[in-house]
């Protein structure tokens, strides 16, 4: 067989992963991002074996054996103890989190779960409901388009952050009860459903474009014409084709919500207390900011490495899921000819 | 000669009054203008000043017929006469309280102080359904007033040619001398608005008016151009302060109120030092910059005796025995002293006792014992940084004695609002703290444990309600406070913490931070107004 026609028997799948493994960048950033997903994911191990501790453990009064000497894990004058490293057998490996004596490398393991659920699981719910939604409005078009876009444009066009806020705090205290769906004050589906609501134009507005102009292809008019009924226009012959832009921005939109989900929580208005995640531990941690600058920099930097990790990789998915996108990008640029450009 | 004679008489009878026009001076200078720094804007009203931040811009502007004594620690909590010649004759079974305006004094707009503006600046208080209304609902007739809003309130006779203003209260109250004394109760023009005037305060009566408010941004004060004509002459024994101008800058960020007062650039700033630089402030200013405060207050957390599983006495109390008042000093790095009293060290009537010695294991065996029928509990804080780890501990306490706790953080703003509401769900169990209103035991059991439970804006969160001890609240808020008054405090404090609505666990100190320019031995803090602006004095 020889190689082109080892390409053609190659499905699109097939030839956007070589692609993306060709893109070194995507690659290594893919890499860290499943490094951070093992990170988080080995907290219970690390708090069991190594730390001895909950994540919501107090040590306010206890004592650390560090080389043999016993200090307090919080002074009489409320200083936490800071960095252990290997010290004191990887307990208090990044210090003391606060006044209450707990263990900060073990909060920022299962607030790294918190927030990586956060960002999935809303991107999830946001990707789900923005291509029904986008589907819907770019099938039908009409007035059931100028309902959804102009609902869509709504949402985009409210103080987003500030409302989100609102809504946190609101529902922190009271909870949320609609008919049957009932979440309790504190609870983990309360940010991730106001993420999800807010995020839904990011991603609905591209799908709405983008399955607008594929209603009008030629493989739709086909469809249409064999007898095809809207369900398996929009979900058989249009949904396919989007998905090379719904990968794209599922990675986008768990980067997104992961900024989201830190800044509710920085003010308060996120994850509840004592659950931490990594927006809350750097909020906690400003408090300390002058003394324990760690308390903040290091969740800081692990969200700044995970949104970055997933940013670059969506980018690296776009350029195998979409080549042409890329070259038009590169084209924009002034990098490359476009193809077909006037010589 | 002659000449020489004269100018040196001159020169002495101008020092004279110089010393006369400015009060007690501690050596230092006089005038000058004092920078400060505030991290919220506070009410600056009078009717509605109900914050300590309000309450120290209002001990040296608005004077009420009694005010306390500007001085440090308990000679601070002595009640002396402001606008009043004296102190009242109290009459009539402890139900009538006669007393007389000082004549000639005046509002800082030139017109007179009137024995009728102690009416009026009453009654504007429960017009402006201020927080400080309910103290004045024990006069005959405020009750109905408050209710309606008309009319006025008869039990306030007020005589403007005699200066006699007469006072009949529907029951004796033993608290009514420092309900005098509040800032609700000070005499305003009967010209002032029946609004919140915060951005253009009233005319003032006392050393220093509010010249000008920029909201929730800044504020000045100026001398009273009256005090030096007129009101310091007849209020001798009241200081006039040392400054000339006071301005306050609201500065959001306490590490930059920090540096800027370590800097030079202000001279005071009203909040202590945040936590994580307390300790270096102290270490480094203490007794020249910097001072800590003790206050009269009890941080506690409070427990819903109505319903399971604090509605047992022996829940209550094991809880009091888990909760580590040592844990509780480091949580608040150092800025409160633990206790487990409801009254505070500086009250009268404090007597120490310590009941609930941190004993974990008797804790979880109480729990055991009493095999409370409900375990879930939700537990509620505020997220003011201290205030919220104090709650997390408070839940990992639950959590050990074999309670399920859920943990409520909420905004501090309207966190009071919201437990304070009956309609509130699973107001069960949570953080809370008092301030004295005034230096008398009663407050601390009275609106707290006492009877009084309002379906909102409640104060009595624990919904304690015992007949017995509601009686001795009563009988003892009707008399005037003595020694043997005191000891009975005492005793209803212990009877108080057997039933244990509360697990109390400190008293808060605060600080006073001053730049190197001030002298702070001469700084006063009042236990009830906070540090007292007529106090400050450059060197």
């Amino acid at each position: 067989m020889s190689a082109d026609s080892a390409a053609a028997t190659r499905g699109p799948w097939s030839l956007a992963l070589r692609r993306f493994l060709r893109n070194r960048l995507a690659v290594a950033f893919l890499a860290l991002f499943a490094l951070i997903v093992v990170f988080v994911l080995a907290a219970p191990l690390w708090a069991d074996q190594v730390a001895h501790t909950g994540p919501n453990t107090a040590h306010v009064l206890e004592k650390l054996s560090v080389n043999g000497q016993q200090r307090d894990v919080v002074t009489p004058q409320g200083e936490p103890i800071g960095p252990q490293w290997f010290e004191a057998g990887g307990r208090f490996f990044l210090g003391a989190d606060s006044r209450l004596g707990r263990d900060e490398m073990v909060r920022l393991m299962y607030g790294g779960r918190i927030s990586l659920l956060i960002g999935i699981v809303s991107g999830l719910i946001t990707t789900l409901v923005a291509v029904i939604l986008g589907l819907l409005a770019g099938f039908y078009k009409g007035w059931v388009d100028g309902l959804i876009a102009r609902t869509m444009d709504v949402l985009w066009s409210l103080p987003v952050f500030l409302i989100g806020v609102a809504a946190g705090i609101s529902m922190a205290v009271g909870g949320l009860k609609i008919g049957p769906l009932e979440l309790h004050s504190g609870s983990i589906w309360a940010p991730i459903l106001i993420i999800s609501v807010f995020s839904i134009p990011y991603i609905g507005r591209a799908i709405r474009g983008e399955a607008m102009a594929l209603s009008e292809k030629e493989f739709v008019e086909a469809a249409v014409a064999q007898g095809a009924g809207p369900p398996r226009l929009m979900f058989g012959e249009i949904l396919p084709n989007l998905a090379s832009t719904i990968v794209v921005f599922f990675a986008l939109s768990v980067a997104n919500n992961m900024l989201f989900e830190a800044g509710l929580s920085f003010l308060g208005a996120g994850v509840q207390p004592p659950n931490s995640s990594w927006g809350t531990m750097i909020s906690s941690g400003v408090e300390l900011l002058t003394t324990a600058p760690l308390l903040s920099i290091i969740p800081g930097a692990m969200i700044m490495l995970t949104v970055l990790s997933l940013n670059v990789v969506a980018d690296g998915l776009r350029d195998a899921l979409d080549p042409r996108a890329k070259v038009r990008l590169e084209a924009h640029a002034g990098m490359v000819e476009p193809e077909g450009a006037p010589v | 000669m002659v000449r020489g004679i004269l100018a040196v008489l001159v020169l002495a009878a101008v020092a004279i009054l110089g010393l006369v026009g400015c009060g007690d001076s501690g050596g230092g200078k006089e005038g000058g203008t004092l920078l400060g720094t505030y991290s919220s804007f506070p009410e600056l009203d009078p009717g509605l000043a109900i914050t300590q931040e309000a309450w120290i811009a209002m001990y040296n502007t608005y004077l009420p017929l009694l005010t306390y004594a500007h001085a440090n620690g308990s000679a601070g909590s002595q009640v002396v006469p402001a606008l009043a010649k004296g102190l009242p004759k109290i009459s009539n079974g402890g139900k009538t309280y006669t007393l007389f305006l000082r004549p000639g004094l005046k509002y800082s707009n030139g017109e007179p102080v009137k024995p009728s503006d102690f009416r009026f600046a009453i009654e504007r208080t429960i017009r402006l359904n201020s927080l400080g209304s309910p103290f004045y609902t024990n006069i005959v007739g405020a009750e109905e007033f408050q209710e309606t809003k008309q009319g006025g309130i008869p039990g306030i006779k007020a005589n403007d040619r005699t200066g006699e203003i007469v006072v009949d209260l529907v029951r004796p109250q033993g608290t009514f001398l420092n309900v005098l004394a509040m800032p609700f109760a000070a005499p305003l023009p009967e010209s002032t608005p029946i609004e919140d005037l915060s951005s253009h305060p009233p005319a003032a009566s006392g050393p220093y008016l509010i010249a000008s408010v920029r909201s929730e941004r800044s504020w000045e004060f100026e001398r009273n151009p009256q005090w030096a004509k007129t009101n310091s002459k007849a209020m001798p024994d009241l200081p006039s302060g040392h400054v000339d101008k006071i301005k306050i800058d609201v500065v959001r960020n306490q590490a930059t109120q920090v540096s800027d007062v370590e800097q030079g650039k202000y001279d005071w700033m009203e909040n202590p030092p945040p936590p994580d630089q307390y300790n270096r402030i102290r270490q480094q200013f203490e007794g020249t910059q910097f001072r800590v405060e003790h206050t009269i207050s009890t941080y506690y957390f409070w427990m819903n005796t109505t319903k399971p599983p604090f509605d047992d006495p022996k829940v209550r109390q094991a809880v009091n025995y888990a909760v580590n008042r040592e844990a509780l000093e480091r949580i608040y790095a150092g800025q409160l002293i633990g206790s487990s009293q409801i009254l505070p060290p500086g009250m009268p009537g404090y007597r120490k006792f310590d009941h609930y010695h941190y004993n974990l294991a008797k804790a979880k065996r109480m729990i055991a014992e009493a095999n409370p029928s409900d375990t879930s509990v939700t537990v509620w804080t505020d997220n003011e940084p201290e205030n919220q780890e104090a709650g997390e501990y408070y839940d990992g306490v639950l959590k050990e004695i074999g309670l399920k706790p859920t943990l409520k953080a909420i905004n501090a703003d309207n966190y009071f609002t919201v437990i304070g509401n009956q309609s509130t769900p699973d107001l069960d169990t949570g953080w809370s703290d008092w301030f004295q209103d005034y230096p008398h035991p009663s407050d601390f059991f009275q609106p707290l444990i006492g009877e009084n439970i309002a379906p909102t804006s409640n104060l009595n969160i624990a919904l304690m309600n015992d007949p017995e001890l509601n009686q001795e609240v009563r009988r003892l808020g009707e008399q005037q406070l003595g020694p043997k008054q005191e000891s009975e405090y005492a005793e209803l404090d212990e009877r108080y913490m057997e039933q244990a609505p509360w697990a109390p666990y400190g008293n808060r100190t605060v600080s006073t931070f001053i730049s190197s320019a001030i002298n702070l031995d001469n700084v006063v803090f009042n236990l009830t107004f906070g540090q007292d602006l007529t106090s400050f004095e450059f060197k």
